[in-house]
C-alpha cells in the first residue's frame, strides 16, 4: 500500500492503495465513479476507455502509480450537464443498446475529435478499433461521430 | 425435474409468452390507495396527474424500459413526456407476472396484454369523465394527459378524475385503439435510457453498492468437471484488503472465492491460492475430435421432427439424389458485462441484485441456497450490460448468496472476462446433413433432414444435481421434438417439398451448452439455406426463384404455427429487386465478387430475407463482406428505430458466427479465454447494412433474435457465387483451392 494522488474530473483525489492497481478499480471501488466499465482487464475490449489529458487510454491497464500525479476525466466529468457534443449526438442517433460499452465508446470519440476535428469513416473505423460493443450498435456509432463533428463546429 | 419441453418453453420459448402474459386476471389487482387509478399492476394515475408506467420485462439491450411504455401511454393516452417509468421487480405489486425474458416474446406477449391494461385505466377515465359532464361515454376520449368531450370541447386532466375513475368497474375487455389512429406506436421512440447511458449514470448490476459490500472473485476448477480437493488460504489471506476465503459449491463449477475490499485485492488474492484441483474421470474432451464425429451423429436421427408424405420412399424412388453436411462450432455468449451479482444474505432475509433475464430461476436458485421462504426474498432485476441467452442461468447468483450467506455481508461477485469465456453454458456444437432426391427431370421430389440437437437442461444447475456425475436423464419418447416444436428452424421450415422428413439425433458432451442468441435456428437455418443454394445450383435454377416456387402464397399450418408463405415470397422479392439481384455483384480487381441469398422465419411472426455482397481476393484470401441487404417483415413495427436497431443488432451477432467466433476445448477446457484470441466483429470489419422494414400490418413478431440465422448462409451462399468453392462449416473459412 502506498498514498497516491490523482486528479479525476477536475477533484484531486489522495489513493491509498496499491500501486499495481489499474486505475479502472481504483475509479470504481475508490472513488465510486462507476460510469467506468470492466470488459476484458486486458486492453482488448475499450469499455474502461477513459481521458488521459486529451488521449483517449484504457484505464485497465495503466497501473495507479503510473498514473499518479495526473489528470483524467471519466464519462461523469465529459460535460456538467450530459449535452458535450459526443453525448448529445449519441442520444440523437439513439446508438446505445445495452449501453454497457458507450461510456467508454463516447470518451475515445471524445478524445478523436479533440485531434481531429473532421474524421472520415476511416478515421473513427481507426479510432475504434480497439472497442468491442456485443449489441451491434457500430453504424450508429459511426452516425452519431459524425453528428457530434458538426455538433462540435 | 424439468424436463426439455419445459425448459425450451422456460428458457427461451415464445410460445410461453403469450400465456404468462395472460395469467393474472386483470381485475385480480389490489391497489394500495383510492386517491390513485390503478386498475392492474402495470400503470397507475396519481391525483396529481403523474402516470407510472412499469417495465415487466428486464432490459438487456432489446430496448423493453422504451417499448413497453409506449404501449401503455399510447393505449392509455397519457403524456408521453411525462410519464415515469418504473422497472418491474419480482413479487409485491408483480406477484404472479414473470418477468423472465427470453424467446423475442416481450413486443409480441405484450402488446395485447399491455394495450388492454391501458384501455381499462383509459375507460374508468372516460367513465368517470362522463359521469362527471352527464354525458354518452361515447363522446369521449383520451388525449396526451387529458379526456375530452368532443361535441363541447369540455377537458379534465387525468390528475383531477384519478379517485373518481379508480371507483369505476374495471372493463375485463376494453375496447382497443384503431391502429390507424395511434401517435406513438409506430413511430420513431429513442431509448428512454439513453441520457442515464451516455453520462455514465445508469446503473448495471456490475455498479451497484450496498454500504458495507465487500467484493469477491471466484477461482474455479481449470477444466469441465473438475472438482475442488483442498485449498490453502494464508497467503491469500495476507494481501491487504483481503477479508475471507471460502469455497464455493453452488456455481457452474466447484471454486474458492477471495472476498476483500475491493476488487483489486480480491484479484491479488486469488492469485495467490493454492489450490489442488481434480480432473473428472474419463478422456478429457477435445473439440477438434467431437467436431469430426459430429456428422456421424445425425445417422442416429431417429427422434420424429417432421414428416409430410412419405420422403424415404421418394427418395428411393428418385432417379438422383444429392446429400450434404453442415457443421456449426461451441460459441460464447461473451456479453460485455461480465456475470456478476450482488447478495446481502441475513438469518432471515435476502436482498439480491442481478442482471438477470430470469426472475423465476433466479428466486428458486436464492431459495435453495439460502433456505429461506421465497417471502424473506427481494429481488432487484438491475440492467444487464448484455444477456443473449447466457443470463437465463442462475449459476452466477447462487454462487453470490452464498458466499454472502457465509461471511453474513453483503458481496459482489463479479466475473473476469476469463471466468466469463471458461465457465458459460456455450451454444452447442452441432451437424446438420440433407439429402434431396430428384426425378429424371431434375425435380426436387424428396427433401431429408437430420439435424443433432443437445439438450439444454442437462448440464443445468437449477435442479441441483451435478451435472458432470449426474445419472442420464430418462430416454425421450420418440415425438418428443415433434410436440416441443423442435429443433427451430429444423420443425418450422417454411418451405413446401413434395416430401419432407426432419429426425433429430441427440448429441451430448462434457460441454455445458444452453440458448444462445436465436437457440437453434443458426445452425438449421445455416444448413437449410445452404443445401437450398446448392440444389438450385445444381440444378440450374437462380436461388431466389428457386426459393420463391417452393413458397405457395398460402398460410400454412405447422403445430401450432401459421406460417404466412406470401410473407416470406414477398420480402424475397423485395431484396432481389432492392439488391439488383439479376445484374452482376459489383466487379473489383484482382478480386471475385458473388452474392447470396437466404430466408427465413422466425417463429411464424417475423419473415426475413437477406442478400450478402462479399468478394475474395483473387488467391482467395481476405473474405469481405460489402453489404447485407436484409429485408424484415415483423408485423407492426412497433418502434420502427428499435426493430431496425435490433435488426443491426442481430447481424451483427450473426457476422460474427459467420466469420470470426467459435470455442475450441482442449483438454477439457476452452481454447479462448478473452477477446484477444475469441473474436468478435469490430467496427472496421462491418459491412454497410441495409434494412428494410416492411409493415404487412399483422401482429408484431419478435425481433431480438431474427436476423441471426441469415447471415451465415448469405454470406456462404455469397462466396460461392464468387469463387464456386462451399463452405459448409463456421466460421466460414476457405482452404481450398477453386473447383
Amino acid at each position: 500500500m502506498a498514498a497516491f494522488t490523482i486528479i479525476v474530473n477536475g477533484t484531486t483525489h489522495r489513493v491509498d492503495a496499491d500501486p499495481a492497481m489499474p486505475l479502472l478499480w481504483v475509479l470504481r471501488d475508490r472513488l465510486n465513479l462507476t460510469g467506468t466499465k470492466y470488459g476484458c482487464g486486458a486492453g482488448a475490449c475499450g469499455a474502461c476507455t477513459v481521458l488521459h489529458g486529451d488521449r483517449a487510454i484504457r484505464s485497465c491497464t495503466m497501473t495507479l502509480a503510473a498514473a499518479a500525479g495526473q489528470s483524467f476525466t471519466t464519462i461523469e466529468g465529459l460535460s456538467p450537464r450530459g449535452t458535450d457534443p459526443c453525448q448529445r449526438a449519441w442520444i440523437d442517433e439513439d446508438v446505445a443498446q445495452c449501453g454497457y460499452c458507450q461510456p467508454g465508446m463516447i470518451m475515445t470519440a471524445a478524445a478523436l475529435l479533440r485531434a481531429n476535428a473532421s474524421p472520415t469513416a476511416a478515421d473513427i473505423d481507426t479510432a475504434f478499433a480497439g472497442h468491442i460493443c456485443r449489441c451491434g450498435t457500430y453504424t450508429r456509432l459511426r452516425a452519431a461521430v459524425h453528428r457530434a463533428a458538426e455538433y462540435s463546429k | 425435474m424439468s424436463t426439455r419441453r419445459q425448459f425450451l418453453r422456460d428458457s427461451a420459448g415464445a410460445l410461453i409468452v403469450a400465456w404468462r402474459w395472460s395469467s393474472v386476471p386483470l381485475s385480480a389487482f389490489a391497489p394500495a390507495t383510492d386517491t390513485a387509478l390503478e386498475p392492474n399492476a402495470y400503470l397507475r394515475v396519481d391525483g396529481s396527474g403523474e402516470v407510472t408506467l412499469w417495465v415487466t420485462r428486464l432490459e438487456m439491450g432489446q430496448g423493453v424500459r422504451t417499448l413497453l411504455p409506449t404501449i401503455l401511454a399510447e393505449e392509455l393516452g397519457a403524456d408521453w413526456s411525462k410519464v415515469r417509468i418504473e422497472q418491474a421487480s419480482p413479487g409485491g405489486r408483480f406477484k404472479g407476472i414473470e418477468l423472465h425474458t427470453s424467446g423475442s416474446g416481450s413486443s409480441s406477449g405484450a402488446y395485447r396484454r399491455l394495450r388492454t391494461s391501458a384501455a381499462a385505466a383509459r375507460d374508468m377515465l372516460i367513465a368517470a369523465a362522463a359521469k362527471a359532464w352527464s354525458v354518452e361515454t361515447a363522446s369521449c376520449r383520451a388525449e396526451r394527459g387529458w379526456i375530452v368531450h368532443e361535441p363541447s370541447g369540455r377537458r379534465r386532466s387525468f390528475g383531477s378524475l384519478a379517485a373518481s375513475a379508480s371507483k369505476q368497474p374495471v372493463p375485463e375487455q376494453p375496447r382497443l385503439k384503431d391502429p390507424a389512429s395511434f401517435t406513438l406506436l409506430g413511430k420513431p421512440m429513442k431509448r428512454v435510457d439513453g441520457p442515464a447511458i451516455v453520462t455514465g449514470r445508469a446503473i448495471y448490476g456490475i455498479d451497484v453498492r450496498v454500504p458495507g459490500m465487500l467484493f469477491a472473485s471466484i477461482e474455479r476448477a481449470p477444466t469441465l468437471g473438475g472438482a475442488l480437493v483442498r485449498f490453502d488460504a494464508d497467503a491469500a489471506l495476507r494481501v491487504p484488503g483481503v477479508r475471507h476465503v471460502v469455497p464455493v459449491t453452488r456455481g457452474i463449477l466447484p471454486g474458492v472465492a477471495v472476498v476483500a475490499d475491493d476488487n483489486w485485492s480480491a484479484l491479488r488474492g486469488r492469485a495467490a491460492l493454492t489450490i489442488e484441483w481434480a480432473s473428472r474421470p474419463g478422456p478429457p474432451f477435445e473439440s477438434e475430435q467431437y467436431l469430426a464425429a459430429l456428422p456421424s451423429a445425425c445417422d442416429r436421427a431417429t427422434f420424429k421432427v417432421r414428416h409430410e408424405g412419405d420422403a424415404i420412399a421418394a427418395k428411393e424412388a428418385a432417379a438422383s439424389h444429392y446429400d450434404a453436411s453442415y457443421l456449426f462450432p461451441f460459441q460464447a455468449h461473451a456479453p460485455m458485462e461480465p456475470m456478476n451479482c450482488t447478495a446481502d444474505v441475513r438469518a432471515d432475509r435476502a436482498e439480491i441484485w442481478a442482471p438477470t433475464q430470469t426472475d423465476v430461476r433466479t428466486i428458486a436458485q436464492i431459495v435453495k441456497v439460502t433456505g429461506l421462504p421465497e417471502s424473506a426474498v427481494t429481488l432487484h432485476c438491475v440492467m444487464m450490460g448484455g444477456g443473449f441467452g447466457r443470463r437465463l442461468f442462475a449459476d452466477y447468483a447462487a454462487e453470490a448468496v452464498e458466499i454472502s450467506k457465509a461471511i453474513v455481508r453483503p458481496v459482489q461477485v463479479t466475473w473476469t472476462r476469463e471466468d466469463d469465456m471458461r465457465c458459460g453454458y456455450f451454444q452447442p456444437a452441432t451437424a446438420e446433413r440433407f439429402t434431396a432426391g430428384f426425378d429424371a427431370a431434375g425435380a426436387l421430389t424428396a427433401l431429408i433432414h437430420k439435424t443433432t440437437a443437445s439438450d439444454l437442461t442437462i448440464y443445468d444447475i437449477h435442479d441441483g444435481r451435478n451435472i458432470w456425475t449426474a445419472p442420464p436423464k430418462p430416454a425421450r419418447g420418440a415425438d418428443d421434438y415433434e410436440k416441443d416444436q423442435s429443433p427451430w428452424g429444423a420443425y418450422d421450415t417454411p418451405y413446401e417439398f413434395p416430401a419432407l422428413r426432419v429426425d433429430c439425433a441427440d448429441v451430448t458432451s462434457a460441454v455445458p451448452v444452453g440458448p444462445w442468441r436465436a437457440v437453434e435456428y443458426p445452425s438449421t437455418v445455416f444448413a437449410r439455406e445452404s443445401f437450398l443454394d446448392e440444389i438450385a445450383h445444381r440444378t440450374g435454377r437462380d436461388p431466389i426463384a428457386f426459393r420463391l416456387d417452393l413458397l405457395p402464397r398460402d398460410s400454412r399450418k405447422v403445430g401450432p404455427y401459421t406460417i404466412d408463405r406470401a410473407r416470406l415470397a414477398r420480402v424475397l422479392e423485395q431484396a432481389r429487386e432492392r439488391t439488383g439481384w439479376s445484374t452482376p455483384a459489383s466487379a473489383r480487381p484482382g478480386r471475385r465478387s458473388g452474392r447470396g441469398v437466404a430466408a427465413n422465419v422466425y417463429h411464424a411472426g417475423s419473415y426475413l430475407a437477406m442478400v450478402a455482397e462479399v468478394s475474395v481476393a483473387d488467391d482467395l484470401s481476405d473474405l469481405r463482406v460489402h453489404r447485407l441487404t436484409t429485408v424484415v417483415d415483423c408485423g407492426i413495427a412497433l418502434n420502427p428505430l428499435g426493430v431496425i436497431g435490433q435488426t443491426e443488432s442481430g447481424i451483427t451477432w450473426g457476422l460474427t458466427a459467420a466469420l470470426l467466433g467459435k470455442i475450441d476445448f482442449k483438454a477439457d477446457a476452452p481454447v479462448q479465454k478473452n477477446f484477444s484470441d475469441y473474436h468478435v466483429m469490430r467496427i472496421g470489419q462491418m459491412p454497410e447494412l441495409d434494412t428494410v422494414l416492411l409493415d404487412s400490418g399483422a401482429s408484431p413478431g419478435g425481433f431480438g433474435e431474427h436476423p441471426v440465422p441469415l447471415v451465415a448462409p448469405a454470406i456462404a451462399n455469397a462466396l460461392f457465387a464468387a469463387t464456386g468453392i462451399r463452405v459448409r462449416q463456421l466460421p466460414l473459412r476457405l482452404n481450398q483451392r477453386p473447383a
